[in-house]
């Protein structure tokens, strides 16, 4: 196929990826200029989508069942209809007998080359052999599909869609100091000790009995950059806190957790190399979360959640704000899921918003092979793709991209699960699809390891490898990309109802990892360990004890929780440079 | 068909396939295929790798229905 850029240089994102248009097919420039300004009309017509919401397929009577004109097989898996004499070809891959090629070679005077696959409505250049894309057929069918499905939005959670429209976006003014600016900033500033052994901020933290959870976690937020960045830049300042002298009396003591860690901030980036005891923030948590006010192992993940919580609840009722503006926690973590709910019976689909913090992933079940024996590597092994293709195995090792991949997949909702359709009145069986419709600065994945089971009152945890990338892209995941998928292969730009966030979510879906929570052992008797990136060196994070680690150590390690930061907030300096 | 293509996702077996062919676009690099070449390389691997337990229930299914129409 030829790859030359299109010259109206359109970058258009089909399945996540930005690629220019490139490789118009020559056989469809010609055949569009051969039937005018309309070539597809006829195929309008014959649209027809598989309620609810299934695929576009092309039948000229709704019954039909199409068959190959010369062969008259009807099962082969790819039949094509010619778009100019609505004859339909059956198509074997290369070597195979290809009666679509035959029929396209055996018009001298050309113009059948194109054809449209009669199960997909996806347009085919028999000449070429291959598929081509063309955007007002694109549109004709997505039209059609989207006028099968009826849908309705219904916003269940605080955060309204309509505050974000009305986000103010504002000009880029670039700076550089004058004279003055910069005369202040000279005498403002002191020169770096070189810090060749290791960067400012690293310390370690003392375990104060059992808290390993909570250090392990400290230590990946106090090198959050937003989080990071907030705080030494004083946005928080704990001796002028408002808030702790409004809000926070409880028991007599002032409480507020965000000044703790202001203060948190400040010791550890001192410079002072000893271990650092968080025992006044240790005991202000307590205040807040007083069910898990003791020296027991907790939950890394459930601390997490609830230190967030005390971040925020502090903060004044302001019931007018965006989502993310509260505060600082929810600023950095806050992002936003979308949950569509399809009725298998018309199609009708309710959709909801809900804030998140963090994403919890379930781990892939057990993988079967082709031979049914069920295989889980339990150790680190290298990317699936690089072994190769083996002719019976099946890549068994679980991926963070899996669990995505899981997460975001359309699920079946079955018979005692049924879900009220509005539409039908009655509980119906129903699809259910989850994507990110705002992604956070910063996402936390939490992998679900600690399996709790009622049932059978016992608690195990999994302990299955699972590979993370370094690097990681969440177009795929997308709200937008997502919906985009449910037409098939079509080159359409959609325009979601989004706005703002769509434009936001494109620039950044980008995310370089930062942080890495481990946890090793039992359930009831392990220990947590946090593994840090900074300046592209890894650290272990051991409690009070701080070492530089190659990054297959990492890789190799069983990751509970991992903290993703948006690339543009992330600087990746390879080394440090010491003024000499 | 639209069970058979249910049971798939819910499996697992069609994000395998996606990234079969993906790893296949990489090594090929992104211009140099077709859909003919990724047919041709997916399908054997697709038919070997279909779980047990979906052929099964499809051949129970379609033994109900025949033993129903030919009464």
């Amino acid at each position: 196929m030829s790859s030359t850029i299109n010259h109206l240089h359109h970058h258009h994102r089909i399945d996540g990826q930005i690629s220019p248009l490139t490789s118009s097919c020559p056989h469809l420039a010609d055949f569009r200029s051969r039937n005018g300004a309309k070539p597809f009309r006829a195929l309008q017509d014959c649209l027809r989508v598989k309620p609810p919401g299934g695929r576009a397929g092309i039948r000229r009577e709704p019954s039909e069942v199409p068959r190959c004109a010369a062969c008259g097989d009807s099962s082969p898996s790819r039949l094509y209809a010619c778009v100019a004499c609505a004859a339909v070809f059956c198509h074997a891959p290369s070597g195979g007998p290809s009666h679509a090629s035959a029929h396209a070679a055996s018009m001298p005077l050309g113009g059948h080359e194109i054809a449209v696959d009669v199960d997909r409505a996806e347009l085919f250049c028999c000449a070429c052999r291959d598929q081509i894309y063309d955007r007002d057929f694109d549109a004709a069918v997505v039209l059609c599909q989207s006028a099968a499905l009826k849908s309705a939005i219904t916003v269940q959670s605080s955060g309204n869609p309509e505050n974000m429209r009305k986000r103010r976006r504002v000009d880029y003014r670039p700076w550089s100091p004058d004279v003055r600016e910069r005369l202040l900033m000279d005498n403002g500033s002191s020169v770096l000790d070189c810090e060749i052994d290791r960067p400012r901020g690293l310390r370690g933290l003392n375990n104060l009995g059992n808290t390993c959870f909570m250090n392990s976690v400290l230590q990946a937020l106090l090198h959050t950059p937003p989080l990071r960045d907030y705080f030494l830049s004083d946005r928080h300042n704990r001796y002028y806190c408002q808030l702790k002298n409004a809000n926070g009396m409880i028991k007599g003591v002032k409480l507020c957790l965000a000044c703790d860690v202001d203060a948190m901030f400040s010791a550890v980036f001192s410079g002072d190399r000893k271990p650092y005891s968080p025992a006044k923030f240790l005991y202000s948590w307590w205040q807040h979360a007083s069910n898990l006010a003791s020296y027991d192992q907790q939950d890394a993940h459930e601390f997490f959640i609830s230190m967030l919580d005390g971040i925020h609840e502090n903060v004044e009722r302001d019931r007018g704000k965006r989502h993310g503006d509260c505060c600082i926690a929810h600023r950095v973590f806050s992002g936003i899921l979308r949950s569509d709910v399809m009725c298998m019976a018309c199609g009708f689909t309710s959709t909801t918003y809900d804030p998140c913090v963090d994403i919890s992933l379930d781990l892939e079940p057990h993988q079967v092979t082709a031979h049914g024996k069920t295989s889980a590597k339990s150790h680190p092994s290298s990317n699936s793709e690089a072994n190769g293709f083996s002719s019976t195995q099946i890549p068994t090792t679980s991926t963070l991209i899996g669990c995505l991949d899981r997460f975001t997949r359309p699920e079946r909702l079955g018979s005692d699960q049924k879900f009220f359709c509005q539409q039908c009145q009655v509980s119906q069986e129903s699809l259910k699809q989850m994507s990110i419709r705002k992604l956070p600065l910063v996402s936390c994945f939490h992998i679900k390891r600690f399996e709790h089971s009622h049932t059978r009152k016992m608690s195990r945890k999994v302990d299955r490898y699972l590979q993370f990338p370094f690097s990681l892209d969440m177009a795929p995941y997308l709200s937008s990309s997502i919906l985009r998928s449910r037409f098939g292969n079509r080159v359409f730009s959609f325009e979601g109802d989004d706005g703002d966030d769509v434009a936001a979510n494109e620039m950044s879906s980008e995310f370089e990892l930062f942080a890495v929570v481990t946890h090793s052992g039992k359930l009831d008797a392990g220990h947590y360990v946090t593994y840090l990136r900074l300046s592209n060196q890894w650290y272990k994070c051991d409690d009070a004890w701080i070492t530089r680690v190659n990054e297959n150590v990492v890789r190799a390690a069983q990751g509970y929780m991992m903290f993703y930061v948006q690339k543009m907030l992330y600087y990746r300096a390879s080394a440090q440079v010491c003024p000499s | 068909m639209d069970l058979l293509r249910e049971r798939l996702i819910e499996c697992g077996w069609k994000d395998e396939m996606k990234a079969l062919c993906r790893a296949f676009m990489k090594k090929k690099g992104r211009s140099n295929v077709t859909v003919d070449d990724l047919v041709h390389v997916i399908t054997p691997k697709g038919r070997a790798s279909i779980p047990d337990s979906i052929k099964a229930e499809l051949l129970q299914r379609i033994r109900a229905f025949l033993v129903q129409a030919s009464v």
